[in-house]
């Protein structure tokens, strides 16, 4: 499985600016995503994320607000 | 023949901006090598600032994304959409479209195929060092883009033979014009990782001293893997820096600075080449 459409769930995220919790199912209905990306995104689980091949960049710059530094 | 007017290389970090009640001690004295760096850059009267910078997948995302790309727009953002977070305000830059497209015509003729935009937002990459070098944002920017932040990524090497050949491409213009070059990005640091904000000052110390010693060709040897171990993601950047110090191969230089700021997650150094 690709890690496109996630990438692409978080890379138009980041364009908007925000700095949500989660990106839950209702924003990401329209992308072809896995179960465990989906729960990923809704949860903001940086580990998650990085392990399913999401752009370390995309998650710092989504997730901010989920880092302790 | 044009001439190279100023080399130099900075980290580049939102926080530096962003949370500028941070680390004051520290961002004073980095922000001192800043100002140094300016000081030095207007001296040298340059009419056209290149910077070799990268994307932070705000240009170019996974559906296009180019190793090298040089910015040939009139005029570039920054920044745009990132400038309430950065604390910066919106902007626009002048650009160079005419030196520019010459560049990648001649890149192209000599077999250096660069990517081309139009129109490019920048964020703390071109941002937050323009906004302390260049506040005036009336010098020309010219930018060339690495992707040094969606791997695969072009090798050292290559960023080596890119800076070889700008410096090419600058003999080949003519004799009045007053070329600067600007590296931002690098030094270590952990981004958006399990580890992020892990510093490593022992390889931002080499790292400055082998260009400092005029042996940038030694980075240019480095793999992605040898990057990654030592400075982690973000270490990647120096790909940028590593462009600059081959358009002007055994040229020692000076370090302005180093910092390495916790609070920006990342090793902050320059260099200033000394031409």
């Amino acid at each position: 499985m690709s890690d496109y459409h996630l990438n692409r769930v978080l890379y138009e995220k980041a364009r908007e600016h925000k700095m949500p919790d989660g990106i839950g199912p209702d924003e990401t209905a329209e992308y072809d995503l896995t179960p465990e990306e989906r729960a990923a995104l809704a949860e903001g689980d940086l580990e998650a994320l990085f392990r399913l091949g999401a752009n370390p960049y995309l998650i710092r710059r989504v997730f901010r607000k989920r880092f302790k530094v | 023949m044009a001439t190279i007017v100023a080399a130099a290389m900075t980290s580049h970090a939102p926080n530096m901006t962003a949370t500028p009640e941070a680390a004051p001690a520290q961002r004073k004295r980095f922000l001192a090598g800043l100002e140094e760096m300016r000081r030095r850059l207007i001296a040298a009267r340059p009419d056209l600032v290149m910077m070799f910078v990268n994307d932070h997948v705000q240009n170019f995302f996974y559906d296009n994304l180019p190793a090298y790309c040089v910015g040939v727009g009139d005029k570039h953002w920054a920044p745009r959409g990132a400038a309430g977070f950065l604390k910066i305000p919106e902007r626009q830059v002048p650009g160079a479209p005419d030196w520019a497209k010459s560049l990648l015509a001649t890149g192209l003729e000599a077999g250096f195929d660069l990517a081309v935009s139009h129109e490019l937002e920048f964020w703390d990459d071109v941002s937050v060092p323009a906004h302390f070098l260049m506040p005036e944002g009336t010098l020309p920017i010219v930018p060339v883009l690495t992707n040094c932040v969606a791997p695969p990524l072009p090798t050292p090497k290559r960023s080596w033979q890119l800076g070889s050949f700008v410096r090419r491409f600058i003999e080949g213009r003519p004799a009045h014009e007053r070329i600067a070059l600007i590296a931002t990005g690098g030094i270590s640091h952990w981004i958006g990782v399990p580890n992020t904000g892990h510093i490593n000052p022992e390889w931002d110390h080499w790292v400055l001293e082998t260009l400092a010693e005029g042996r940038g060709e030694e980075l240019a040897a480095l793999t992605w893997s040898q990057i990654e171990r030592d400075g982690g993601n973000g270490g990647q950047e120096i790909r940028n820096w590593i462009s600059v110090a081959a358009a002007v191969p055994g040229v020692k230089g000076e370090i302005l600075t180093y910092e390495p700021v916790k609070e920006w997650l990342t090793g902050c150094g320059a260099v200033w080449m000394q031409l």
